[in-house]
């Protein structure tokens, strides 16, 4: 027993190391804990910062989806990847109360409309939309989720709708050009320079927004207001307009033996068959020229018989036929030079919904290459879907039983017979000839038609000033009853340029 | 009886024994406290710094958002009221030529022609920036309507070290350069990107500036604000302000507001009794359109 006692009392004797050791640690352990605090509160400020501007790029990243995929000649543009009625047809407004939203759900989100529901359209509307459509964003959309598998931004809806008077200034309502006083409950537009409650005078203007969440629950809505940047065209002051200049003759000849064909400056609308607007006539044929005797030789063109179907604005009076110089007026006058308007044809080729390219022929100059009709028919063009459509090349519509909608711009000679009906714009500019080798049944152009040469037979673009002379050259006995000027269908033919950014902010939540 | 055993048991430490036992003692427990004050004091220094951190990044994302939201709505929105749109994205001083169509050229260390009434101070400048936006149109405490304000950042000389200070007013026909001057409040501290404030030196920046020669390249300040600018000439592309040419280095015409800001903690390192810096960079991006 004794020993075991003196056993134990060693044992309690040895404990002062123990006890120091403990003591170390704990000191060692309180500043350990200390700088773990001091650099995960730094790591956590870091970490804001980062989820902070991820959330930001998330969002703008939907913000510019939804833009992209609005042009119409995008390749995912809504136009073909989203359901029917996503968007009106072209030259109809989205109507206010109609809200489109491209969904981007990640995993396990479920309907993100519901998950993540959208707070801010009451705040800035008195009602609730009374319609709603949705399609599915390009990232759970093959191939970017299949084959692809490439991991998206994570916004979870972009919304589109229509905005009126009443929306600006935060639902108080703000009077837009033209200023009458009243705040209208219509769609607004965008005339180029300025926000415009006219639909007549410009593109509509749409609101997209977009939410976007992190995993770590950071939130960030952001909007723009957007709309379709206009492209410039050359003003249509003549249902037929020549180019013209001296020492370039324009060349002008009318089927003589058809008493039917006219050419018609007085406004016709977009009904089928276009009847007379009402609207402000414009001249039958205009020619661009400062020398007299392009107009007579372009009179001389047209049959002595029928020189009173050529009316215009300067009808009934000794301007029949109504054919005019209207250089001076044709602005901006440095449109008159081959270089400016090829380059307008150019930028109506990039900004275009379809480009049918021809191959370079080997004939004679300037060895271009000739599309037919049957190229245009598989671009299914209707009233409610006109086109601008740009043929690089010769185009030759002879039998082509199909109507054209939309804006045509054909850069090297255009063949068209009265087989078919043309709604829109027809530019013919580059080599500037238009013929015909068919006689055709008895259509019609409607809108707008401009001939221009600015490239010499080398297809190279004529140097100075002076456009070259226009051709126009039909045979004798080509039917068609000839065209008519539509500024409805001028309107609704215009091109449309990429969505210009009127407006962005950040909506704080 | 056998007393050998409690013979044994009173036998206890010698003196030695527990001399050496308590030298020991004091020897280990001195230095755990020892390493326990410096970690203190690191603490110290380090809680100080992240504290101008924390102040530095809540203020640098602030400036961000306001720079990003900068000339909402746009003149496009234009109903014949001031303040209901932004006359330029980032405004200038009346004097100077504002508002558009009148200009003025973006310099740099008191360069260029945006001048404003304090001397040697710019706006848009190295230190001085006037932003022209509605911050917050949906914020349902913003009665009857908010409209456009200017947003303004400014460095002023304080003691002991220049602070940044934010001021926000609502936009009128007057100048933005006076109205503005009277709102501002102190917002970030400690910055010590310049010794020179506002044609003020400030002795105590020149010391922390020496000890980071590798911040502050051969002694120079280093600007809060430095701007891009849209280059109207093809093809289009963004260049620094100061290198673009003509109406393209105007306020209205800056794309990107890059931020750069140099905080000091409130005391030198406990240790060492160096000064503590902190730089933070960020970048704001216009995206409204300018007209």
């Amino acid at each position: 027993m004794s020993a075991r006692r003196q056993i134990q009392t060693k044992r309690t004797e040895e404990g002062i190391a123990l006890l120091i050791s403990i003591f170390i640690l704990l000191l060692i352990s309180i500043v350990a804990i200390a700088l773990i605090v001091a650099s995960g509160t730094e790591s956590s400020l870091a970490g804001n910062y980062r989820s902070a501007t991820g959330v930001y790029y998330a969002a703008l990243g939907g913000l510019e989806e939804a833009r992209g995929r609005l042009l119409t000649n995008s390749a995912s543009s809504f136009k073909s990847t989203a359901p029917a009625g996503f968007l009106p047809s072209p030259g109809t407004a989205l109507q206010l109360g109609y809200v489109r939203f491209v969904v981007n759900p990640g995993p396990g989100d479920g309907n993100v409309l519901t998950t993540y529901l959208d707070n801010n359209y009451l705040t800035e509307f008195t009602a609730g939309p009374s319609d709603t459509k949705t399609t599915a964003s390009i990232w759970t959309s093959p191939p970017l989720n299949t084959s692809l598998n490439f991991p998206g931004p994570l916004y979870k809806w972009v919304r589109i709708n229509a905005v009126s008077e009443q929306w600006l200034r935060q639902g108080l309502g703000q009077d837009v050009f033209p200023f009458d006083g009243t705040i209208d409950p219509t769609p607004l537009f965008y005339d180029g320079t300025k926000l415009t409650d006219d639909p007549s005078s410009g593109s509509q203007v749409l609101e997209i927004t977009s939410l976007a969440v992190l995993p770590n629950g950071s939130q960030k809505l952001l909007q723009y207001l957007i709309a379709p940047g206009p492209i410039a065209l050359p003003p249509f002051l003549a249902t037929l307009t020549l180019s013209g200049s001296p020492g370039n003759g324009v060349t002008f000849h009318a089927p003589a033996s058809n008493s039917s064909y006219a050419v018609k400056g007085d406004d016709y609308n977009c009904s089928n068959p276009p009847a007379p607007s009402g609207g402000n006539p414009h001249a039958a044929i205009g020619v661009l020229t400062d020398s007299n005797s392009d107009i007579v030789h372009v009179k001389n063109g047209i049959p002595t018989a029928y020189q009173p179907n050529y009316t215009g604005v300067n009808n009934p009076g000794p301007y029949v036929p109504d054919v005019e110089d209207i250089s001076s007026s044709f602005l901006p006058l440095s449109l008159q030079s081959p270089s400016n308007l090829d380059g307008l044809a150019q930028s109506i080729i990039q900004n275009a919904d379809a480009v049918v390219i021809t191959p370079a022929s080997s004939g004679t100059p300037p060895y271009l290459g000739t599309a037919t009709g049957a190229a245009l028919t598989p671009l299914g063009m209707s009233s409610t879907n006109p086109l601008t459509v740009i043929v690089n090349g010769n185009l030759d519509i002879s039998n082509w039983s199909s109507d054209g909608y939309g804006l045509l711009l054909v850069t090297g000679t255009f063949s068209y017979d009265p087989d078919t009906n043309w709604y829109g714009i027809i530019l013919v500019i580059g080599q500037g000839v238009v013929h015909n080798s068919q006689n055709g049944q008895n259509k019609q152009i409607n809108g707008a038609m401009l001939v221009a040469k600015t490239r010499d037979l080398n297809n190279q673009v004529l140097a100075g000033s002076n456009l070259g002379g226009a051709t126009v050259q039909f045979l004798d006995g080509m039917g068609g009853t000839g065209m008519r000027y539509s500024s409805c269908w001028i309107q609704k033919a215009q091109p449309k340029g990429k969505y210009k950014i009127l407006s962005f902010r950040e909506i704080s939540q | 009886m056998n007393l050998a055993p409690s013979d044994e048991r009173q036998h206890g430490f010698t003196l030695v024994e527990l001399l050496v036992a308590l030298g020991i003692f004091l020897v280990i427990t001195g230095a755990a406290f020892s390493l326990l004050g410096t970690s203190q004091k690191h603490y110290q220094t380090e809680s100080q710094l992240l504290t101008s951190f924390q102040e530095a990044r809540l203020g640098l994302d602030q400036i961000v958002r306001d720079v990003n939201d900068a000339g909402y709505p746009p003149p496009t929105f234009w109903d014949g009221v001031q303040a209901d749109s932004a006359s330029s994205p980032f405004a200038w001083s009346t004097g100077a030529g504002y508002p558009p169509p009148g200009s003025c050229q973006i310099g740099t260390g008191g360069g260029g022609t945006c001048t404003t009434a304090t001397a040697g101070d710019t706006a848009p400048g190295d230190f001085d920036l006037i932003i022209e936006t509605n911050p917050n149109p949906q914020d349902p405490s913003c009665v009857p309507n908010c409209h456009v304000q200017w947003i303004r950042y400014q460095l002023q000389n304080t003691t002991p070290l220049p602070t940044l200070m934010r001021g926000v007013s609502a936009k009128t026909n007057g100048d933005p350069d006076t109205i503005t001057a009277g709102q501002l409040v102190p917002f970030v501290q400690n910055i010590v990107n310049t010794q020179v404030v506002q044609n003020v030196t400030n002795p105590l920046v020149a010391q922390y500036q020496a000890a980071y020669p590798n911040i502050f390249p051969g002694g120079a300040p280093v600007p809060i604000f430095s701007y891009t600018c849209d280059n109207s000439s093809p093809p289009p592309q963004t260049v620094l302000c100061l290198g673009a040419v003509g109406t393209d280095n105007s306020p209205a015409n800056i794309r990107d507001v890059m931020i750069t800001l140099i905080v000091a903690a409130p005391l030198p390192d406990a240790t060492t009794g160096q000064p503590r810096l902190v730089m933070l960079n960020g970048r704001g991006r216009r995206i409204n359109p300018n007209q």
